[in-house]
């Protein structure tokens, strides 16, 4: 492969307690790409991001970003490296206002001397965002929240956002608007996006990995993916 | 200077108002530590205590005024709370909440036992020279310490207010009081966070303890009673609302003061108290609680 390997996740462990969630998940996201982790509720895909936020630890495997190792590191030195999540359910701060919800996400050293060029760059990608920026987080609609948790996610400048769940609870039009949105910034950030709505980043991203039960089960180019039996079968309903 | 002498109820409602300067220091520190670390601090009377004797040393053996001792016990205090919220209650809070409650407990206790061995069970004050004096407004007579609560409490508020609103340390001690998760991945080391809320709270509470030193005589085991206020002041003004705790401070002192010139200085708590009671009957989420 020519592609700079930017996220690698090799062959990692994760359990709660003393129950395991995760099996031998392996997964790889080159610089510039849009890459997509799709599955049921509860096959692990927010256990895989929390491991790679250093949320929870791997039992065993390994997890490198930009050629170092972060296994272990705490999630304050992972978002400092460079990583942003936006995570399921937004989790915004409700009543700070949406210029203070973007301000606090340029909070790493490094994000702090760009911030204005950070929010010009929101501003610009979600104009709705600097009409309402006075307004407290928790008066937004659920499109503005997810574009909210988007913009706030991007001004640490992270070279690799990864987003949970992006259109979970978003109306067709909502969902329409933040992936031409995010169509914008490709190229210039690594994607990394959990969706259940699985046709949508099928047809959005470049690569996929399908997660079942904490396993991956399939993986590899979307236009691969999508004549794939056991995907058409699981998730386009269609019945040979 | 008892209040059945007073004649006017001028005094009584300025006394009153001037004297939740006082209660608003203490809830403040007792209300941030609530709000960033959901943890009921039952030592925070207990700390305010440890200024005033810390004043009372620097004034009787140093010659140091207290409120200027103030520039040693603010940082001194800090670093304490910094301290004990480092070594101490963020390993507590892995085990759980309870756990750092007790640990809470217990260095009430150990305060409140120290405090007897140095300084005996007697009760002390701060008495300097202008901690007596008093001054005319018209025909209302105003105990200048009085005067000085006052304005501490809204020196407290005012650099809490500002301090939160515009630092990055500030906005990441709200943003972590309203969603802990959401602060991380901000890239917020909330642990530390945690620690320098904690040391804010206890270099407020070295305000309270001078504060309270010059204004009511003090025993080792004193920091129970003004804990008991200060819950009941952030309570009245409604969790998290910081203007409520002003608020909540100015209608406890005034309950206090009103209550005591109606029904002797002996029932002048239990006035105060009931007050605080029907309000939270009518109102169960405080004045201006969310």
């Amino acid at each position: 492969m020519s592609q700079e390997m930017l996220l690698r996740v090799n062959d990692i462990d994760v359990f709660y307690g003393s129950l395991q969630v995760l099996w031998d998940i392996s997964l790889v996201v080159n610089k510039g790409e849009y890459v997509a982790v799709i599955g049921a509720n509860g096959s692990g895909k927010s256990t895989l991001f929390g491991a790679i936020l250093g949320e929870v630890h791997p039992a065993k495997g390994s997890i490198g970003f930009k050629g170092k190792d972060i296994t272990g590191l705490t999630p304050f030195q992972i978002v400092g490296l460079g990583i942003s999540l936006v995570p399921e359910g937004r989790r915004l701060f409700p009543d700070m206002t949406v210029l203070e919800n973007l301000i606090i996400g340029s909070y790493t050293r490094k994000a702090r001397s760009r911030r204005e060029e950070s929010l010009g760059r929101v501003y610009k990608l979600f104009p709705r965002l600097e009409e309402r920026k006075k307004q407290l987080a928790k008066t937004l609609s659920g499109g503005e929240r997810q574009m909210l948790a988007i913009g706030r996610g991007l001004m640490s400048n992270p070279t690799l956002l990864i987003i949970d769940e992006l259109s979970l609870g978003l109306s067709p039009i909502a969902i329409n608007d933040i992936y031409e949105s995010l169509k914008q910034i490709r190229g210039e950030v690594t994607i990394l996006l959990v969706e259940q709505n699985v046709q949508r980043s099928l047809k959005e991203a470049d690569r996929a990995y399908v997660m079942e039960a904490g396993h991956i089960v399939l993986s590899g180019k979307v236009e691969n993916l999508r004549e794939e039996e056991r995907i058409r079968k699981a998730y386009f309903g269609v019945k040979n | 200077m008892t209040l059945e002498l007073l004649t006017d109820l001028a005094t009584p409602i300025t006394r009153g108002i001037l004297l939740g300067g006082l209660y608003v220091v203490i809830a403040l520190g007792l209300s941030l530590v609530f709000g960033v670390m959901k943890l009921i601090n039952v030592a925070h009377g207990d700390l305010v205590i440890f200024s005033s004797y810390f004043a009372f040393f620097a004034m009787t053996s140093l010659g140091v005024d207290p409120i200027l001792s103030l520039g040693m016990s603010m940082p001194i205090m800090f670093g304490i709370g910094f301290a004990i919220q480092k070594y101490i209650l963020n390993r507590s809070f892995r085990v759980s909440m309870d756990a750092s409650l007790i640990v809470c407990f217990g260095i009430s206790l150990i305060l409140e036992n120290v405090y007897q061995i140095i300084w005996t069970p007697l009760s002390r004050g701060l008495t300097t020279g202008y901690a007596l004096k008093s001054f005319a407004v018209g025909a209302v007579n105003i105990p200048l310490v009085y005067l000085l609560d006052f304005i501490a409490g809204l020196a407290v508020m005012f650099f809490l207010r500002e301090f939160l609103g515009r630092t990055y340390m500030g906005k990441a001690i709200k943003a972590a009081s309203q969603d802990h998760r959401a602060a991380i991945l901000m890239g917020i080391n909330t642990e530390r966070i945690y620690g320098f809320a904690f040391g804010l709270a206890m270099a407020f509470a070295a305000v309270g303890g001078v504060c309270l030193g010059l204004t009511f005589p003090f025993t080792p085991t004193s920091g129970p009673q003004f804990l008991i206020i200060a819950m009941g002041v952030v309570i009245l003004g409604g969790l998290g609302s910081m203007l409520g705790t002003f608020i909540g401070g100015m209608i406890f002192g005034l309950a206090q003061c009103v209550g005591g010139y109606f029904f002797g200085v002996a029932a002048q708590m239990l006035v105060a108290y009931v007050l605080v009671f029907i309000i939270l009957a009518a109102i169960p989420r405080g004045l201006f609680g969310r």
